[in-house]
């Protein structure tokens, strides 16, 4: 009876099983891909991007998955993660040097230490028992000491100046979080593949952290398919972004100095290892070398060659750079602008690249270039004005970078145009900023606030419960030339068991974001390329606004001398010691007996022998004198004792007579 | 007759579980709880409580043991890493997400495949009581908690600066002998290890052992009160002294086994030589049961499993294993009632023993000795003799009373 049952029951699960994994396997999908792009000063950008993504599936809630990483999704499912990013930054963006207006700036430049927000899909109330859940997770999973976010002190609920979330979001930094091997470890064992086969084998450690510039990033996106949003698809995009300095290779050529030429490079010699073919797991694993704008032009005018060549020729027709590897395929950005010169792609495939002949992308330079890359509408800058430990402020400078006008043409170009600047800032508890002395300085000049700022939103911060936020929406002349604001501020005190252990080297506040709403980047590519569409490019097809970020800050504190205490402690001891040390010697001495006891010693012994003794009781340091006090007090004690005791016995004896 | 012959499977049966439990009990009254489990699992804490560049061997003595005792088999999750600063990326090392224990730079400490699970700040001696005790918040992750249980051997490494009776954390907090000592003993109620071996890298270290008083614990330090520990060598490349003395050996002395050595104990604590180490290597086994030289240096450093093959089904298998245990447990038992090996001279004397030949005493004597301990404590007799005198005076009245 038992038997057939089971066989059924064993038959239904089979059946069940395959169903699962019909719906789920062809879907689940992994891509890889690299972006290389040399950059103006002579250093050479190296983007990963990794993309994972789980569709939506109907098994109620119990996931099974064969690419994406369980434990993310886990953490997406019990959090209720809408959308989340975490990056781990070592260094800073050079915006002047490596661009400030392209969709790499503006979606991989952070700031340094960890950045963290998080959008949830629960109810307000719950918000920040999420969020706290959730910073533990992280730091479990990555390494890191994500969880000192969890206190309301160091996280904020930004409303809308950072990103459109209707309460639900929080935003948190942690400027001074180191970023080593250690965090990049759990990031790659997300990936199917871990560093083992594919791009991300190129890993290798000591290259990537010497470089100028480090950037780890994890996105992710749940795409919720029904109401509840209980079964949710998620999307899981890992970036790093790198900034590496070649070290120059020498060519045979000599025709330029070789200071000039930019440095030649490949794979092998920046990272120090080479694609041993792609990650089987992997949909498409590709590998894209940018041209950008500035650097085709450039290359176009140096070479005189009509825009048509570069077009229809496509790639390495010129003699200014030579690759080692020839391109499957050239992609040229289709620019709605005239008079630009459109950027360039050249796409190679790792498919068909194994062991025995591994995939070394080369770049050689012939000539010289010299190119500049595109700029935000304004440089941003942040400082701190004053001196003391007592008072200080922070000035944020905006500077136009329209120097030649070259710059790009906000989309809102009108009449009387404007140039609107979102700026979010979030200082800790301890550096108090008096945000009514808000001073604004347009082209150097003091200005009204109020004719300048669009929208402001203050949360002045609570001592040891929440840090200052400011929002802030400034709305410029487009012919600014420079805009300046200014925060005074005083420094608080900690409580002696909130400094950190190393409180002499300051404390950090955190990055400012500064925002343009009204630029966005956008690359466009022909519609052509929709079918073998590649997630980095339809990132980069996205418009995103351009977002920089301004340098940390770094506040000297006033730090108490830990020692302090230790120092009263042991002074305070010593002079009470003394005082009753001496107090006691005073009270306990009876003089009259010590001299008593001396004649009676000198009377038992000769004179030469007092004397003597005398002689040796200074040699030692009077030593005799305090050894004899106490075997005769003694004595007397007991005599004392003896005295009360016959006292009490009589008492009892005459009580016993008189009452008996 | 199938009835029949249940009944005296039955009864044999009884008889076998009868004799069973005679025997555990006996085993039980002789042995403690910790004895009768048997170990099943191995963790490790390695803590490095130093903070800033000038310490990095500290760092790389951690470093050096995590290496170590992943590479006998004790498995990433199972390691709780503490790190006070992070020298891997610091912006002072020439060699970045690099460490080094040795001038040759043979061999890089950080690896790929490092997991730190508290670093920076969070290594506070509050985290590291939490870790010991288990007493964490409820969102603490799984990889940051310590979760051994009554079969687990757990060995704890520490290594910074400290001094008599203390560590220091990170320079600003200090771990003393009495917290440590409490955290064993709550550790051990909880029954969070069967045996557990503490290591400590650091100027008098043995100082740090001196309120230990669990059973099962097992405690080296690298130098005796008044003596300081020393570094090894300085790397000039690196630009500060790299690897401790005392780690440096405990290292020599690793290399050379692996996961399937029979190395024991004593002799890993024969390796250490005073001379070279400059400083004397210490011992505290009083509180440890097993003798030393039959206890494998993998059963701390490494996580070496016994498998029993069973040929028959499973149902037979725990009975089997039992009956095992306790003849390994006889072993143990015959190796307690022997004389303890001396590994070296114990100089420092510990309170346990002499309480222990007191108890010895016969009672009176006992209670004498009490007495008199109590009476010499009091510090005015003066005073005793005048509340004496005044507590006679109502005995008297009543005495008069009655007599009358």
């Amino acid at each position: 009876m038992e038997l057939p049952s089971r066989w059924v029951f064993l038959l239904f699960l089979f059946l069940s099983s395959t169903k699962a994994f019909g719906s789920e396997v062809d879907k689940e999908e992994f891509q890889e891909e690299l972006l290389l792009k040399p950059l103006p000063d002579r250093k050479v950008l190296a983007h990963f991007h990794f993309e994972t993504r789980a569709p939506p599936c109907n098994s109620n809630g119990r996931h099974h998955h064969h690419l994406f990483p369980k434990s993310i999704s886990q953490m997406v499912e019990k959090f209720r993660v809408k959308e989340m990013e975490l990056s781990f930054t070592q260094g800073r963006w050079n915006y002047e040097r490596w661009g400030g207006f392209d969709t790499m700036s503006s979606n991989n430049a952070k700031p340094p230490g960890v950045e963290l927000w998080a959008v949830f899909d629960v109810p307000k109330e719950q918000v920040d028992a999420s969020w706290k859940n959730l910073t533990h997770t992280l730091s479990g999973i990555f390494c890191a000491s994500i969880n000192f976010l969890e206190s309301s002190s160091m996280y904020s609920a930004p409303d809308w100046s950072f990103r459109q979330a209707s309460g639900s979001l929080r935003y948190g930094m942690l400027p001074r979080e180191a970023v080593c091997t250690e965090n990049l470890t759990p990031w790659l064992k997300l990936l199917p593949c871990r560093d083992k086969a594919g791009i991300s084998s190129l890993m290798d450690r000591p290259s990537i952290y010497t470089s100028l510039y480090y950037s780890q990033r994890l996105h992710l996106t749940s795409i919720a398919s029904d109401l509840e949003g209980l079964n949710s698809g998620i999307a899981l995009e890992q970036t790093l972004t790198v900034v590496l300095h070649p070290s120059s290779q020498r060519t045979g050529l000599t025709h330029f100095s070789q200071s000039y030429l930019q440095p030649s490079w490949s794979l092998s010699s920046i990272f120090g290892r080479k694609v041993n073919g792609r990650c089987v797991l992997a949909k498409s694993s590709k590998v894209y070398l940018q041209l950008e704008r500035g650097l085709v032009s450039q290359l176009k005018k140096s070479e005189n060659y009509g825009a048509d060549y570069i077009a229809s020729e496509g790639y390495d027709g010129e003699a200014n750079f030579e690759l080692s590897v020839n391109p499957d395929r050239v992609i040229k950005e289709e620019n709605s602008r005239n008079g630009i010169s459109s950027s360039l792609l050249y796409e190679f495939s790792v498919d068909k690249y194994s062991n025995s002949k591994p995939f070394d992308l080369g770049l050689t330079w012939k000539f010289p270039v010299i190119w500049s890359c595109q700029q935000a509408p304004l440089h941003a800058s942040r400082f701190l004005m004053g001196s003391g430990n007592e008072r200080g402020a922070i000035a944020i400078l905006l500077k136009s970078t329209d120097l030649n006008d070259s710059s790009p043409v906000a989309n809102s170009a009108m009449d009387g145009c404007e140039l609107r600047v979102n700026i979010f800032q979030v200082v800790p508890w301890y550096i108090r900023v008096y945000y009514h002395s808000l001073q604004l300085f347009v082209d150097d000049q003091l200005k009204a606030v109020g004719a300048f700022v669009e929208k402001i939103h203050v949360m002045p911060s609570k001592d040891k419960i929440s840090p200052g936020m400011m929002e802030m929406v400034l709305k410029l002349p487009c012919g600014v030339k420079s805009a300046a604001l200014t925060l005074d501020f005083d420094k608080g005190f900690l409580h002696i068991d909130e400094y950190p252990p190393d409180a002499n080297q300051g404390f950090d506040i955190p990055s400012a974001a500064i925002g343009f709403p009204d630029f966005h980047t956008s690359m466009l590519f022909p519609s052509n390329e929709s079918e073998r569409k590649s997630p980095m490019l339809s990132k980069f097809q996205e418009s995103s606004p351009v977002l920089l970020y301004t340098e940390v800050l770094l506040v000297p504190l006033t730090t108490p001398d830990f020692s302090m205490p230790y120092n009263v402690i042991t002074i305070t001891c010593t002079v009470f010691a003394l005082y009753f040390g001496s107090l006691l010697n005073v009270l306990r001495q009876r003089v009259g007996e010590k001299e008593k006891l001396k004649s009676k010693a000198a009377a038992k012994t000769g004179r030469l022998s007092d004397l003597l003794s005398r002689l040796s009781a200074k040699l030692r340091g009077r030593s005799q004198e305090p050894m004899q006090s106490p075997s005769e007090s003694s004595p007397l004690i007991n005599s004392k004792l003896a005295l009360k005791v016959l006292l009490m016995a009589a008492l009892a004896v005459a009580w016993q007579y008189y009452f008996g | 007759m199938g009835f029949k012959a249940y009944s005296l499977f039955s009864f044999k049966m009884s008889i076998f579980l009868l004799l069973f439990i005679d025997i555990a009990t006996a085993y039980s009254s002789h042995s403690s709880s910790a004895d009768t489990t048997k170990h099943t699992n191995n963790w490790a804490v390695l803590v490095c409580t130093s903070r800033f560049w000038f310490n990095y061997r500290h760092m790389a003595n951690t470093l050096s043991l995590y290496r170590t005792v992943k590479r006998l088999g004790i498995p990433d999750e199972r390691i709780i890493l503490m790190l006070a600063d992070d020298m891997a990326c610091n912006a002072r090392n020439k060699y970045p997400a690099q460490v080094f224990n040795n001038e040759n730079h043979r061999l890089n400490l950080y690896g790929d495949n490092v997991e730190v699970d508290y670093r920076g700040y969070e290594v506070t001696v509050e985290n590291f009581l939490r870790v010991l005790t288990g007493r964490h918040e409820t969102a603490v992750p799984r990889s940051k908690r310590l979760l051994s249980d009554e079969g687990s051997h757990i060995l704890l490494y520490m290594t910074g600066h400290g001094g008599d009776e203390f560590l220091k954390f990170q320079d600003s907090e200090e771990l003393q002998s009495h917290d440590l000592a409490d955290a064993v003993k709550q550790m051990k109620e909880k029954r969070r290890f069967k045996e557990l071996l503490i290591m400590v890298d650091t100027c008098q270290a043995a100082t740090l052992f001196n309120q230990l008083h669990s059973p099962g614990v097992l405690a080296i330090g690298s130098s005796m009160k008044g003596e300081n520990s020393y570094s090894h060598h300085l790397d000039s490349d690196v630009g500060v002294s790299v690897v401790d003395r005392f780690t440096f050996y405990t290292l020599a002395f690793f290399e050379r086994l692996n996961m399937y050595a029979n190395a024991s104990l004593s002799s890993l604590f024969t390796s250490y030589d005073p001379k070279t180490m400059m400083s004397t290597a210490y011992y505290r086994t009083d509180l440890y049961q097993r003798r030393l030289d039959e206890v494998p240096v993998t059963n701390f450093f490494g996580s070496v499993m016994e498998t029993i093959h069973t040929d028959s089904s499973y149902r037979a298998a725990p009975r089997k294993m039992s009956n095992r245990a306790g003849i390994s447990m006889a072993v143990e038992i015959s190796a307690q009632h022997d004389d303890r090996r001396t590994l070296i001279d114990l100089d420092v004397q510990d309170p346990t023993s002499h309480i222990k030949t007191k108890d010895q005493n016969c009672p009176f004597t006992r209670t004498m000795n009490t007495f008199f301990e109590k009476v010499e404590r009091i510090e005015h007799p003066d005073s005793l003799v005048n509340y004496g005198l005044i507590l006679m005076l109502p005995l008297l009245m009543v005495s008069v009373w009655l007599s009358s």
